[in-house]
């Protein structure tokens, strides 16, 4: 079952790539896209395989049925999200409307850079709980020239870069951990 | 089946059509992953009414889409707009899709309820009891996605469902809500709306 969760999981987090890869215009996180989408067809071959070989009785088939098309369902989202970074590997120029798009709809996209004030610095991404703390979660972090992957065990530095996905309403909380400048009620 | 209606072209903004349609197919994801989870025929109907949406959304893109390019110059910017829209209109189908599972009963293996619980964002559904601190707030006051992370997606009240619930939608005593976020979050949630947590301030 991990594999579903990771199939899930990763096309979601596709989905949230391929936006940012518009906003933002970059040909990197579009690159991430197309690295993901072939761990997604690997991925999801292999919990097909487990599936079918799992045995199952007659009775059982339905919900095994089940499993398969949800299965089918993450793929259907990984295509839709190679899609969309497809615009940009293809180095056809994001029309503006579509950033507006991206930064009006009520998932949003962001950047936030870390610095040195932010209460973010030395912590770990899961000790930072920062979709807790904004409604918003880290996709990539750049640092200097290379695009990092979050891991719960990466350590947050000044001067990184997150790029990040979730509430509109939480991009102000997000930047503002980032900077480090507190809240003025 | 629904009778298929002749979608005629009207003048619509690109940008809000977009915008919509990408709201939609987001929440449309989730709210099919409720209905799978919870077992919800009328969340999956929800869904179901949401593609018709986006499905005639993508078709009136399209069409203002064709009528707005003069030349190739044109056609190059807004391919990027048409591909955009296909791509959310296939992620409001791939809902769709999970959402006809479960109103085929073809079921979801009892295991993806389990799996369901490793995800990075969690769906719930609580129940919303009278000694609950959110009962009489408003969603908008409550700013529970900038406080805890976690976005009401649908709320079930006596036999309606309210979808996407807006800001001035109050909460009432004995609403069911379908939230989802990060787990600490929901945890939070869970237990403002269950009564055990009393104060409000305690979620910062």
């Amino acid at each position: 079952m991990r594999k579903l969760v990771s199939l899930k999981d990763t096309s979601e987090l596709m989905m949230d790539l391929a936006y940012s890869s518009l906003l933002l215009n970059s040909r990197e996180l579009a690159k991430e896209v197309q690295i993901l989408e072939e761990r997604m067809d690997n991925l999801h071959t292999e919990f097909e395989f487990l599936v079918l070989s799992s045995g199952f009785t007659p009775e059982e088939s339905k919900d095994f049925l089940g499993l398969i098309r949800l299965g089918v369902v993450t793929e259907k989202i990984a295509d839709a999200a190679m899609e969309i970074a497809d615009v940009v590997l293809r180095g056809l120029e994001p029309h503006p409307v579509l950033r507006l798009v991206i930064k009006e709809a009520e998932e949003t996209v962001t950047r936030a850079r870390i610095s040195d004030k932010s209460p973010l610095v030395g912590k770990t991404l899961k000790d930072a709980q920062i979709p807790e703390e904004t409604g918003m979660w880290v996709l990539a972090i750049r640092r200097g020239k290379e695009c990092l992957r979050p891991r719960p065990e990466t350590v947050i530095r000044a001067g990184d870069v997150l790029i990040a996905s979730g509430y509109a309403e939480g991009e102000e909380d997000l930047k503002r951990l980032a900077s480090g400048i507190p809240k003025q009620s | 089946m629904t009778e298929l209606e002749k979608i005629k072209y009207k003048p619509i903004p690109v940008r809000e059509a977009l915008t919509k349609m990408k709201d939609l197919s987001e929440l449309m994801i989730d709210l099919a992953y409720s209905a799978a989870l919870f077992n919800s025929h009328e969340l999956a109907d929800e869904v179901l009414e949401l593609e018709e949406e986006v499905d005639t959304l993508a078709y009136l893109l399209d069409m203002n889409a064709m009528i707005a390019a003069r030349d190739a110059r044109d056609a190059e910017d807004l391919v990027g707009i048409s591909v955009v829209a296909a791509a959310t209109n296939k992620i409001s189908d791939a809902a769709a899709d999970i959402a006809i599972l479960v109103r085929r009963e073809i079921g979801i293996h009892p295991i993806v309820r389990e799996a369901f619980k490793e995800m990075e964002e969690q769906i719930t559904r609580v129940e919303v009891k009278p000694t609950s601190t959110l009962v009489d707030k408003s969603l908008g006051e409550l700013e529970l996605a900038a406080r805890i992370g976690v976005d009401i997606i649908a709320l079930h009240r006596k036999k309606e469902w309210i979808i996407n619930p807006s800001e001035d939608q109050k909460i009432v005593e004995g609403d069911i809500l379908i939230a989802r976020g990060a787990p600490l979050g929901i945890e939070k949630l869970t237990g403002c709306a269950n009564g055990t947590i009393k104060e409000l301030e305690k979620l910062e």
